[in-house]
């Protein structure tokens, strides 16, 4: 037998109960009267003490068996009300009646309540887990999962895996790495010829692990350009770079000398002697290009000297042109990796 | 070499799982030396040397390591030829491919260009050790 609920049903117990309740509430206030100061609880009003001390004198016969006498006023002849019923002040023939009829009626729409909601757990979608649920509720909105698994799912051909295959991913972790302990130092580094040194002792000296994320870094960077380098001479001899992969090879290139400015750039930031003079002779490496030679020196100092703003300049490039650059590069160079597949050997 | 890699399920593995647990795992061998390199430099750090003083030159500058090879060659030949002749080697790598467009007919091919980068990388270590010692 299918039981069907209907709203009606609610609603008339609802009104039932609430007939009753209007019934006793009604019949309460019919007995009560208008309120007056001796009808009122002793808690509510503050206790007028001679008042108390007379009633106690006159009727202190009556009031001896209660159990109110010692503590305040005698309790006022207080007339039935619902919730007093309810919580039991008062015993007689309502309060159980209506402690049934109250009770038992919640606990009869609580009953019929699982009982509907039973139904509920029969007949619900089966659990997923809050990952794939995730996954679905974008799924639903971007209809990302078919590009995604198709992503996934491409192909790796075997002689890609050999290890020299790897050199080119090394370089863009240690990139990942160069960046985020860059960023860590970045917190400390003061980029001004007054600051830079000290804010770099107070990195090694004082900040915590701070040494360490600077070795990382320092090594780091020398290991990129290995990586970098030996990632180039794996393609150059494996002839990687020829039809179709011109523009990758290119791109790589570019990546290598992006590599080499940020070494440039990042060796003068600690400004002691040898970041110094090491700077000063590697720009004139490129001032001694003819015809341009000046420009292109006095753009990377920012006039003949090293100065303040050749190390702000060097920062501002360190810090955030070239980071860029190598981003937007590594992404064209990768998705060409992706899109053409990697080279076959012989 | 020139077609685009058309490989089939058998000779190939997929991106994912297989080859991405493959480089997480060359990313965490990695991420273990950097780690170890760090614990390393708490106990002796990179360090610093005197503060920069424009009016003090050292007795032996040297640019970066990268760069002490092609600052070797910018000593002994003249100026202009020293700045030429990297800015032409960069540009001839950049632009081999479309140099060297020859399709490999045998793994002869790999030999001569393993001869050819392996010259270049003795004459540059041997150029960047002489001017790490000059």
């Amino acid at each position: 037998m299918k039981i069907t609920f209907r709203r009606t049903y609610l609603v008339a117990i609802l009104g039932v109960l609430m007939a009753i309740f209007l019934l006793i509430g009604m019949t309460g206030n019919s007995q009560a009267g208008p309120a007056s100061p001796e009808n009122q609880p002793a808690g509510d009003t503050p206790i007028d003490w001679d008042q108390a001390q007379e009633i106690l004198s006159e009727n202190f016969h009556q009031l001896l068996p209660s159990k109110y006498t010692a503590a305040s006023l005698p309790p006022p002849e207080q007339d039935p009300c619902l919730h007093c019923h309810i919580t039991g002040e008062n015993k007689g023939l309502w309060t159980p009646l209506v402690r049934w009829v109250f009770f038992g009626g919640a606990g009869l729409i609580f009953a019929f309540g699982i009982y509907r909601s039973s139904s509920v757990w029969v007949t619900r979608s089966p659990w997923k887990p809050i990952l794939s649920q995730t996954a679905d509720w974008f799924d639903t909105r971007y209809e990302i999962s078919d590009p995604l698994s198709k992503f996934l799912s491409k192909p790796v051909p075997n002689f890609a895996r050999r290890w020299w295959y790897c050199l080119g991913g090394i370089t863009a972790f240690l990139f990942v790495v160069q960046g985020l302990t860059g960023i860590m130092l970045a917190f400390y580094y003061k980029p001004t010829p007054e600051q830079a040194f000290s804010s770099i002792q107070f990195i090694e000296t004082q900040v915590n692990f701070g040494s360490a994320v600077r070795m990382i870094h320092h090594w780091s960077a020398n290991g990129m350009i290995l990586m970098c380098t030996a990632h180039m001479i794996r393609v150059f001899i494996m002839g990687a770079y020829k039809k179709p992969r011109e523009f990758n090879w290119i791109s790589g290139v570019l990546l290598l000398m992006l590599t080499l400015g940020f070494g440039l750039t990042g060796y003068l930031l600690p400004w002691d002697q040898r970041a110094f003079w090491a700077t000063t002779v590697a720009t004139e490496i490129g001032g001694a290009i003819p015809v341009i030679g000046d420009l292109v020196l006095v753009f990377a100092r920012v006039g003949w000297d090293i100065a303040a703003e050749t190390l702000t300049r060097f920062y501002a490039l360190h810090i955030l042109i070239l980071p860029l650059v190598t981003i937007g590069s590594m992404g064209a160079h990768f998705l060409m990796v992706r899109r053409q597949g990697i080279a076959k050997p012989l | 070499m020139a077609e685009i890699d058309t490989s089939s399920k058998d000779n190939s593995v997929p991106f994912y799982p297989v080859h991405v647990s493959n480089e997480a795992k060359v990313v965490l061998g990695v991420s273990v030396v950097a780690i170890v390199i760090g614990l390393i430099g708490l106990f002796s750090p990179v360090g610093l040397g005197e503060p920069a003083d424009p009016m003090n030159t050292p007795a032996h500058v040297k640019p970066e390591w990268y760069f002490l090879g092609l600052y070797q060659l910018l000593k002994y030949i003249s100026k202009t030829a020293g700045a030429v002749v990297p800015i032409l080697g960069v540009m001839v790598i950049t632009f081999w491919p479309f140099i060297d467009r020859k399709p490999d007919a045998s793994t002869r091919s790999y030999r001569r260009r393993a001869i050819g980068v392996a010259l270049f990388m003795i004459i540059l270590i041997a150029m960047t050790i002489w001017g790490e010692v000059s």
